[in-house]
C-alpha cells in the first residue's frame, strides 16, 4: 500500500510558521484534494514531503521513509510542482529523457508519457516555445515518467484549456482507479468538487478539516465545496468548523 | 552514479550556451597552431623547427579549452537555478551530493575529452603545417609529452571550478562575471591593491600557467608540480563550497 503521511509537520522561516503542527494521511486509490488559500503553507508542506525543504520538526513521509531515503523515488513519487522546471532552450523530449536517466527509465517510457500527454507530436520543439498549458503537460508527464504508485500534483490544471481539463480530471480518476494514491493541491474548488474523493483544508498552516468530502459537506451542510472552504478558512471559522476537523487515521 | 553522469553530459549536449564555447575553443586550437606558425620567423619571433612542436601543442588546448569548460560548467551548474531544473534534478535523486559528484565526474570528464580532442586537433594540423614546410616531426621530443598530460588535466580541473563556483553563487551572470572579472581583472591587479606582488604566483591563472609552460626562469611563477597542488586545491575548496550549499539549502519554485 502506497501512502503519504505528515505527522506533527511544522516549518518554520525565521519568525514566520508556514506549517504548524500539521497531521494527516492518505490511501491509496483516492484522489484526495489539499485546500487552502493563499499562502496557507500547502506548497511548503508539499515540498517538505518532497525533500526539497526540511522539516522544523515533525515528518514527511512517504511509504514510511522520508523522500531522499526512497530508491529511485520516480519509481514510488510523481510530482508536478510548477511548469516552469524545464530549460526553454532543450527540446520537451529531451527534458524528459535527462529527468529518466536517474532512474534508469528507458526511451520508450518517454514516449509513452509524451503520447499520454498529448505531447508527442510537439516533443522536438523546445521548451521555451511552448504554451503554459504545454509546459503543465510536460511536467505532468515528467511525473508519470517512472509509472507511480503516488502523484503529488500542485496546481496541475494550471493554464489547461477546458479540453485540458476535461481530459486531466479523467486521467486522474483513472490513476486513482487503479490503485494510485492522487494527492492534488489546487485553488479551483469547483473542478476539484468534480474530483476529488476525499479534502484536507488547511490554513495559516494548520490543518482546519479532512476527511471525505461527501461526509464534511454533510456534517457542515454546506451546499457546496465552495461553500464549505470559504466558511472553513473564513477569519471566525475556527471555532465553527472545529467540529469537522477529522484528520484520517495515518496509513 | 554511471546515470547520474549521463545525464550531466546529456544536459552539456543540449544546451546550447554550454557545448557552443567548447566547439568555439576546439575551431581555435586549429586556429592557434595555424597563427603560430605564420607568426613563426616573424616579428622577432623564432622561425619554425620542429623544437616547436610543444609550444603548438600547448598554444593550441591551453587556456582557451579550460576557459570554455570553466564557463560551460558554470553555465550548466547555475542554470541549474536560473532555470529551477533544479527541481527536476533534486526529485530525480534527493541525495544531493550525489548529484554534485556526479556534476564534477561530468564537468572533470568533459575537460579530459575536450582537452584531448584539442591536442588531437592541434596534432593534426602541427602535422600539416610542419610538412608544408618540409619540416621533421618528433613526437617524442621533451615537452610533447608533458603538453599531452597537462593541457586535459588543466581542463578537468578548470570544470571543476565551473562546476564549484555555479553551485556556489546559484547566478549564472554572477558566476560568469566573476570568473570572467577574476581572469581579466582581478588576477592582474590584486598584488598591487594588496602591495604584494609575490602573491600572484599562488593565484589560479599564474598556476595554471605554470603548470602548462612550467616555471619561468625567473622563478615568478611556481614549479609546476606545486603549482598543479594548489590548483586542484582551488577546485577542491570550490567543489566542496558548492556541495555544502547544494546539501544545506532548500530548493524553491516559483509558488514558493
Amino acid at each position: 500500500m502506497s501512502t503519504i503521511a505528515v505527522e506533527a509537520l511544522t516549518k518554520r522561516y525565521g519568525t514566520i510558521t508556514a506549517v504548524d503542527d500539521l497531521t494527516f494521511g492518505l490511501a491509496p486509490g483516492r484522489i484526495t484534494g489539499f485546500l487552502g488559500p493563499n499562502g496557507a503553507g500547502k506548497s511548503t508542506t508539499i515540498r517538505v514531503l518532497l525533500g526539497l525543504a526540511r522539516p522544523t520538526c515533525g515528518r514527511a513521509t512517504i511509504n514510511g521513509r522520508p523522500y531522499a531515503e526512497l530508491r529511485d523515488p520516480l519509481r514510488h513519487v510523481g510530482a508536478l510542482l510548477d511548469p516552469n522546471v524545464f530549460h526553454p532552450g532543450r527540446p520537451g523530449r529531451t527534458a524528459l529523457r535527462i529527468a529518466a536517466r536517474p532512474a534508469r527509465i528507458p526511451g520508450q517510457r518517454v514516449e509513452e508519457v509524451l503520447d499520454l500527454t498529448g505531447l508527442a507530436s510537439a516533443a522536438h520543439r523546445r521548451v521555451g516555445g511552448y504554451s503554459l498549458g504545454m509546459r503543465q503537460r510536460l511536467a505532468l508527464a515528467a511525473a508519470l515518467l517512472g509509472d507511480p504508485q503516488i502523484l503529488i500534483l500542485d496546481e496541475p490544471a494550471s493554464g489547461l484549456d477546458p479540453e485540458g481539463v476535461a481530459w486531466l480530471r479523467g486521467l486522474l480518476r483513472r490513476l486513482a482507479d487503479q490503485g494510485r494514491t492522487v494527492f492534488v493541491s489546487s485553488h479551483q474548488l469547483a473542478e476539484l468538487a468534480q474530483t476529488a474523493d476525499d479534502v484536507v483544508i488547511i490554513n495559516q498552516g494548520r490543518l482546519i478539516a479532512a476527511g471525505p468530502m461527501a461526509g464534511l459537506l454533510e456534517r457542515s451542510q454546506a451546499s457546496s465545496l465552495e461553500d464549505f472552504f470559504l466558511g472553513a478558512t473564513s477569519p471566525d471559522a475556527q471555532s465553527t468548523h472545529a467540529a469537522f476537523i477529522r484528520p484520517r487515521s495515518l496509513s | 552514479m554511471r546515470s547520474l553522469i549521463a545525464a550531466e553530459l546529456l544536459k552539456l549536449r543540449s544546451t546550447r550556451s554550454a557545448w557552443i564555447p567548447l566547439a568555439v575553443a576546439l575551431a581555435a586550437a586549429i586556429l592557434a597552431v595555424v597563427a603560430s606558425a605564420t607568426a613563426a620567423g616573424h616579428g622577432g619571433n623564432p622561425p619554425l623547427s620542429p623544437a616547436a612542436l610543444p609550444d603548438l601543442f600547448r598554444a593550441s588546448g591551453g587556456q582557451l579549452v579550460d576557459g570554455a569548460v570553466l564557463l560551460a560548467w558554470i553555465v550548466l551548474s547555475a542554470g541549474e537555478f536560473r532555470h529551477r531544473t533544479s527541481v527536476t534534478t533534486f526529485l530525480g535523486q534527493p541525495r544531493r551530493l550525489r548529484v554534485v559528484s556526479a556534476k564534477l565526474a561530468a564537468a572533470a570528464l568533459t575537460g579530459i575529452a575536450a582537452g584531448l580532442l584539442a591536442e588531437a586537433l592541434s596534432a593534426a594540423t602541427s602535422t600539416a603545417v610542419l610538412s608544408a614546410h618540409h619540416l621533421p616531426l618528433d613526437w617524442n621530443q621533451p615537452g610533447v609529452p608533458a603538453a599531452v598530460i597537462t593541457v586535459p588535466l588543466l581542463a578537468a580541473l578548470y570544470g571543476i571550478l565551473g562546476v564549484g563556483l555555479g553551485l556556489l553563487l546559484r547566478n549564472t551572470a554572477a558566476a560568469l562575471g566573476l570568473a570572467l572579472m577574476w581572469a581579466f581583472v582581478i588576477e592582474g591587479i590584486l598584488p598591487v591593491l594588496i602591495h604584494a606582488p609575490g602573491v600572484v604566483r599562488w593565484l589560479p591563472e599564474a598556476t595554471a600557467n605554470a603548470v602548462l609552460h612550467g616555471a619561468s626562469a625567473t622563478a615568478t611563477t611556481l614549479p609546476a608540480a606545486a603549482a598543479l597542488a594548489v590548483l586542484a586545491g582551488y577546485a577542491v575548496v570550490l567543489a566542496t563550497g558548492g556541495a555544502i550549499v547544494t546539501t544545506r539549502r532548500e530548493i524553491g519554485t516559483t509558488t514558493g
